[in-house]
């Protein structure tokens, strides 16, 4: 149960990310739908050239609240990914452009309210005491079609009027992990016109990009991914490092001897995030995704009477002026679930800290959320500047390359590297013989597992392994760790060495703002010692990485709860024993099938990380959802009755040539 | 690449068999001055066979160091160096006369030291290109299966 007022706070920021203004507060007295956006009969009408007349929904109810974005152009974002519909808690961030929405946490709402005394309360959405009605929840046309049921039938479904198309495959979600599944199909020779891809993104890498671009991999630098894991390209030849060779690029050269020598004689060659993006246009021009994809917010998914899955979405507008369907409906033989993150939720701390002093949330950020405007401040103060980085993953390295990049515009700004206990040479993860290497107290490989979780020793012991063993190996083997690179160790020693970076061990077990008029943050450490450090710095950025529950999507939510579903686990080891945690993803076979939805003939299958935990280690990488996707298009072949051809070796070489000289397939 | 025991050995005889032979074949034919004798060609074909024979005794400490690697992985520069090495105890025990069906030398049916190295450089670089990628073009699931051939 939802204890009301809920209270929103409402910051105008400026392109940087800087507070504009006061903020508002916002404050529902009962449950309702809200409208929010530029057009006047909104209930929170928002100024701005980039937010939509209608720009997102806040739905308040007994036990949840949630958003939907409502059809905008420019996007809703909770915590910095994009959504469709999510659920919020105290302090996540709901973001239009220009605009910062808090939920507020219980305890934050009297001091807040009574420091901000002169904002103005929204008074629209309070309703009044004096028998006034609460706005009622408008009829959702998707409850009453599908609410509760767990098969409908076609003849319901035509008969409902809204639009219906019917397809062989459907592809759910949009993104990276749609995207090479379809792929796959189309390489193996299903036809454009049998495929159907919905969700809410214009290019099946926009996601992507957006928190590479929030972690500070801007087009021209380099992911931490292979050279013949490419997206665009089953069979993963030539790779990236071929492909500089090829378009004359320089780099290619030394490209090629870095995949001759990696990781032992030279770094791991990776690719430019741009050249990765590039060559997803070039291919989806090639098997005409345009063609296949359907924009809009998918929002419920259900088995059919005769033995195949309806896909129910709210169709995005092509006109913004005329009337769009409310609904439009899908029905495919074979589904594929690629949703990608969920919307996700910072550590606890973090988010206490933004529920909680939402005025001073320019101060602190997550790595992967926006946060240009932290390096433009520090870079054009002329003082001293601290600035505390949290975590030792490979955002985290970023960050220091992107801090140590602003110290060349003001040399003063100082990095105090915030981990949570010190590692020695000796101290990397074991496992069987082998032993990872650690540099600076960070643990180093090359990508974020060891390479033969992809398709050597590590992945036949992992899928074959039992629930608790599997999870033993994801703990032992994942785990935070860094690729080396040069100019990265440079930074550490460097810096250590003439006194601006300076690496703090214990765990944050306070987050406040600094006392009195200081614009600081207070960052209480418990170090390993039990002593305690008090640091004060300009900024934190929190580089621990983002919470990603699959439920908060309530697309997935229904369907978990609908076909009673089974999650993966995560288990933790505890004096050499596995212990079992909370739940990760979904529950797949080795074929990534979600069995709990097949129906008849009618076949589900699910990858990305939304597979979490199930017979894959590596599921969120471009190799990972090539090989899911190889999985379950094989799985299709076996089964027949789809009449899905196999790519036998001659097949893929007729197909690759295609690819090659870049016709169709 | 990242191979198991048996994709290693599948990998070889893969090679040895689509790629080695049909270039040892070419190979003795040129060498002969175009034309093909079975009595000239025999020895290369002995040479590539006993090399076929060292790599698939060392495969298992190949595994072994693998297992040492935290990446368990094989990188290329390593299956590059360990080829030569492969090449080089072949040679150095054809040179102490120690594989009585190689004799080194100008006679009858030996096989002269710069001959043989011609004839490991004309398979190895095909070989070694093929396992840097093409081969995935025919077998998708290759790359998934550690070297092993067939469905995943």
């Amino acid at each position: 149960m939802l204890t009301y007022p809920i209270i929103f706070q409402v910051q105008q920021v400026s392109d940087l990310g800087n507070p504009v203004g006061d903020a508002r507060m916002l404050k529902c007295e009962s449950p309702g739908e809200f409208s929010v956006g530029k057009s006047k009969d909104c209930d929170v009408q928002l100024e701005g050239q980039s937010v939509s007349r209608h720009h997102l929904l806040l739905i308040l109810g007994e036990d949840a609240v949630r958003i939907r974005d409502d059809d905008s152009t420019n996007g809703t974002f909770l915590n910095g990914t994009r959504v469709a519909d999510a659920e919020v808690v105290a302090g996540d961030q709901i973001e239009l452009p220009g605009w910062h929405i808090v939920l507020m946490g219980r305890d934050a709402k009297e001091p807040t309210l009574a420091a901000t005394s002169d904002a103005v309360v929204l008074s629209r959405l309070i309703t009044g005491d004096s028998g006034e009605v609460a706005v009622p929840p408008p009829i959702d046309p998707y409850a009453e079609l599908f609410g509760g049921k767990s098969e409908v039938s076609v003849e319901e479904l035509t008969q409902s009027g809204h639009p219906i198309s019917e397809v062989k495959f459907c592809a759910v979600g949009g993104g990276l992990g749609s995207f090479v599944w379809v792929d796959h199909l189309r390489c193996y020779g299903v036809k454009a016109g049998d495929i159907a891809v919905v969700g809410t993104e214009s290019a099946c890498y926009e996601t992507y990009k957006r928190y590479c671009k929030n972690s500070q991999i801007p087009d021209h630098e380099r992911l931490r991914s292979n050279s013949l894991s490419r997206p665009d390209n089953i069979w993963g030849f030539p790779g990236y490092a071929l492909r500089e060779v090829f378009r004359g690029q320089a780099s290619g050269i030394k490209g090629v001897f870095e995949v001759f020598g990696e990781p032992t004689l030279a770094q791991s060659y990776t690719p430019r995030a741009g050249d990765v993006f590039d060559s997803l246009d070039k291919e989806a021009k090639r098997i005409q995704w345009d063609a296949m994809s359907r924009q809009g917010q998918v929002r419920r998914l259900r088995k059919t009477n005769d033995g195949r899955y309806c896909i129910a979405y709210q169709p995005r507008g092509d006109d913004r002026g005329a009337e769009r369907a409310k609904m439009a409906l899908i029905i495919a033989d074979v589904v594929h679930l690629s949703t990608g993150y969920p919307a996700t939720r910072f550590v606890d701390d973090f988010q206490t800290f933004v529920a909680n002093h939402p005025n001073k949330r320019s101060l602190v950020a997550n790595a992967y959320e926006p946060h240009d405007q932290i390096y433009s401040a520090i870079e054009n103060r002329d003082e001293p500047i601290f600035v505390v980085v949290r975590g030792r993953g490979i955002v985290a390295s970023r960050i220091l390359q992107r801090l140590s990049e602003a110290r060349a515009k003001n040399p003063q700004i100082k990095i105090i590297h915030s981990m949570r206990s010190g590692l020695g040479s000796r101290d990397g993860a074991k496992y069987g013989r082998a032993k990872r290497s650690v540099i600076n107290n960070v643990e180093i490989q090359p990508f974020n597992w060891p390479k033969a979780a992809w398709g050597g020793d590590l992945r036949f012991e992992y899928e074959k392994a039992d629930d608790e063993r599997r999870g033993e190996i994801l703990s032992t083997l994942g785990g935070t760790s860094t690729a080396y690179r040069s100019d990265w160790v440079a930074i550490a020693e460097r810096g250590s060495e003439e006194d601006w970076y300076r690496v703090v061990f214990g765990s944050i077990s306070e987050l406040t703002p600094a006392d009195g008029t200081d614009d600081r943050i207070r960052v209480l450490i418990e170090t390993p010692e039990k002593h305690r450090e008090e640091l004060f710095a300009h900024y934190l950025i929190d580089c621990t990485g983002l919470i990603a529950d699959i439920r908060r999507s309530p697309f997935m939510a229904d369907l978990l709860d609908i076909y009673d579903l089974p999650r993966n686990h995560a288990y933790a080891v505890e004096d050499g024993q596995a212990q079992k945690r909370g739940p990760t993803g979904l529950q797949v076979t080795n074929d990534f099938e979600i069995s709990g939805l097949s129906n008849g003939q009618g076949r589900a299958y699910a990858a990305g990380t939304i597979t979490t935990g199930g017979p894959y280690l590596a599921v969120d990488s471009f190799l990972g959802l090539q090989y899911s996707a190889l999985r379950s298009v094989d799985h299709l072949v076996t089964d027949k009755t789809h009449k899905v051809r196999d790519l036998s070796p001659l097949r893929s070489l007729s197909q690759w040539v295609k690819w090659a000289v870049g016709s169709a397939p | 690449m990242i191979p198991t025991l048996s994709g290693r050995i599948q990998t070889r005889l893969f090679l040895f068999v689509f790629l080695g032979l049909p270039i040892t074949a070419l190979f003795a034919y040129t060498h002969n001055g175009w034309s093909w004798d079975w009595n000239q060609a025999q020895v290369f074909f002995l040479f590539l066979t006993t090399l076929l024979g060292v790599g698939l005794i060392l495969d298992p400490v190949y595994i072994l160091i693998q297992s040492l690697r935290w990446d368990r992985d094989w990188p290329f520069a390593f299956q590059f160096f360990f080829s030569i090495i492969e090449f080089g105890i072949v040679v150095g025990l054809m040179i102490n006369n120690w594989i009585p069906w190689l004799p080194m030398g100008s006679g009858k049916g030996a096989v002269e030291l710069q001959t043989v190295t011609l004839h490991f450089v004309s398979v190895f670089i095909p070989t070694f290109l093929a396992l840097l990628g093409p081969l995935s073009v025919f077998f998708i699931r290759w790359r998934f299966k550690a070297g092993q051939f067939g469905k995943l």
